[in-house]
């Protein structure tokens, strides 16, 4: 089969995956409230955590929160789209889609892809949402491009590690009961404290914790300006996690595939 | 470009599934013709799901071989998926789209050149009648349009061969004669069709040939009429109390061989045809033995189930 019509059938599930995400309001709503409420819950129970010392320099909880409010919200997303692909597989679509002459790995990045640009629009939503609130990203458009696109590639990968799940069950039932193990990964990272201020088995887990680096990465774009070394942990940290997944979740379709 | 084998558009060749240790399908062998309607009959949990699931490539075999199109399912799944349509069980369609949407990414899944989608999504929509609820979400449609929707994505490709399988379950009549009508028009230009199904009427209208399957296994194969002509005498099915059961049983097996009937009645191939109806029932009233219900009927493929296995069609439907 051509590139072009491997490329053409990938954009178009792609499409198809966008589209289902953006018809299931109900779905995608928490997925954008509920980090900004987060956000705003954070700052106003934690606000005066800014005065301790060695908390970096910010100009508002929130502006701390955004990198947080990113991640978690692409972590809410993202199970969002594994949870459909189970569907389809629990609703015999799946089976529709292997029965046609189409690429194997098309099915399975068509509904990834749908999950990192839906991850893109909604680090976009959290960025516009905070900054009238005193969280400006001092990066300026080169760091909120740089969130947003990370964002999109922290869902793909999120979206991959789920869809294994939801590819081995088959069931949207065990993708939405594994999610709560992503929640505890971001708890155990510098998500909602600087690592600096962190203390014992806590800040041991959060320093090997691969989310407490992409967060700082995000993070030193949103407080500090522009740097490179941060722009690479927020790009290549999400990748690197990005190419694992996909292979992974690419190993468990082509297990399930043979299985039949 | 691996070309295909001149041969019948289905064959199987001593098919076998397992799971575990359940044999699903133990050694099928069948051919269907070009041009032929195919019927599969049989109870939920036969195997037919599970053959045409093989057949189809999307279950490989335990062993033993498959051809569909020319092509050996196993070794060249990519040149069967071309040639075949299939509307699976339960009519597997995204509820959150439309019917003209699928229909396209189903057109871009089978490679079917952008300046044609168009065309070919209108007229098959034209074709099985949902026009009008193209741009409907296919969640709002009711079961008969899913169905037909579902036709119409396995013929996107213009297929050779056609796998339809238990097509019109849960529908009603009205759109289970329409669906059978689409059947008929696609057979009728040229496709081949193999369709499973629990409905014996269904296999009785509309198979050319049918075959039988029951715990895995092919138990008889032919036309709808040589079948049931096989069967022989018409069978008399009779009601009477519970008590009398026996007595009634040892009557009637003087009039020709018991046959499984559903619980509670008794039934025997009657030897003598429709005339001997009145001696039945003579008998019958000699003994005392009050007879709540009897009916003469033509043998079925109910009765050619139930000769070949020795019990009814579990859950058949007329």
């Amino acid at each position: 089969m051509s590139t072009a019509l491997s490329l053409r059938q990938t954009q178009a599930l792609t499409v198809r995956s966008t589209k289902a995400l953006l018809r299931q309001p109900a779905l995608v709503a928490p997925s954008i409230f509920f980090p900004i409420f987060f956000a705003f819950l954070g700052a106003s129970s934690f606000g005066k955590t800014t005065n301790i010392p060695g908390f970096p320099q910010v100009e508002s909880f929130l502006q701390f929160s955004l990198a947080s409010t990113v991640v978690q919200g692409v972590l809410f997303g993202s199970v969002t789209g594994a949870a459909a692909l189970a569907t389809d597989i629990e609703n015999g679509f799946f089976d529709r889609l292997l029965l046609s002459p189409s690429t194997r790995s098309g099915i399975l990045i068509g509904r990834l892809a749908g999950s990192a640009i839906f991850g893109a629009a909604q680090s976009l939503i959290f960025i516009l949402l905070l900054l009238p609130f005193n969280a400006p990203v001092k990066s300026g458009i080169v760091g909120i491009v740089a969130l947003s696109i990370s964002g999109g590639i922290v869902a793909l990968a999120i979206g991959a590690i789920m869809s294994s799940v939801a590819i081995r069950t088959g069931s949207a039932e065990a993708v939405q009961g594994a999610f709560p193990l992503l929640f505890v990964l971001l708890f155990f990272s510098s998500a909602f404290f600087p690592r600096e201020l962190m203390t014992g088995a806590y800040k041991r887990i959060a320093d090997i914790n691969p989310i407490s680096h992409l967060v700082e990465g995000m993070r030193t774009l949103v407080l500090d300006g522009f740097d490179v070394q941060a722009l690479a942990k927020t790009l290549f940290i999400p990748m690197a996690i990005c190419v694992v997944a996909v292979a992974l979740a690419l190993t468990q379709l082509r297990r399930r595939i043979n299985a039949q | 470009m691996t070309e295909p084998l001149a041969m019948a558009p289905i064959v199987a060749e001593n098919l076998v599934r397992h799971f575990g240790d359940v044999e699903a399908v133990n050694g099928i062998n069948l051919q269907v013709n070009a041009g032929e309607i195919f019927g599969f009959l049989g109870p939920n949990g036969a195997g037919k799901s599970t053959v045409v699931r093989m057949l189809t490539t999307l279950l490989r075999p335990t062993s033993g071989k498959a051809f569909v199109a020319g092509f050996d399912v196993a070794k060249h799944p990519n040149e069967v998926r071309q040639r075949i349509g299939v509307a699976l069980q339960d009519a597997a369609i995204d509820p959150l789209m439309t019917g003209v949407e699928l229909l396209r990414l189903q057109a871009v899944l089978y490679s079917i050149p952008k300046s044609k989608m168009k065309s070919r999504a209108d007229e098959l929509l034209e074709r099985v009648g949902l026009t009008a609820a193209a741009d409907r979400r296919v969640g709002t449609y009711s079961g008969g349009m899913r169905r037909r929707l579902d036709l119409a994505l396995s013929l996107i490709h213009q297929p050779t061969v056609l796998f339809l399988d238990e097509p019109t379950t849960g529908l009603d009549p009205m759109s289970r004669v329409s669906l059978w009508e689409e059947v008929r028009r696609l057979n009728n230009e040229g496709t081949t069709v193999m369709l499973t199904t629990q409905y014996l009427e269904e296999a009785d209208q509309l198979a050319d040939r049918i075959a039988i399957i029951d715990k895995g296994v092919i138990v008889r194969e032919g036309k709808p009429q040589e079948l049931k002509a096989s069967v022989g005498f018409p069978t008399l099915v009779v009601n009477v109390s519970r008590d009398q059961h026996e007595l009634a049983k040892s009557i009637l097996m003087g009039f020709g061989e018991l046959r499984p009937t559903a619980e509670g009645t008794l039934g025997v191939g009657l030897r003598g045809g429709a005339e001997a109806v009145t001696d039945v029932v003579r008998k019958l009233d000699e003994s005392s033995i009050r007879v709540q219900h009897l009916e003469l009927n033509e043998p079925s493929l109910d009765d050619v189930f139930a000769e070949a296995t020795g019990h009814r069609l579990e859950g058949a439907q007329q």
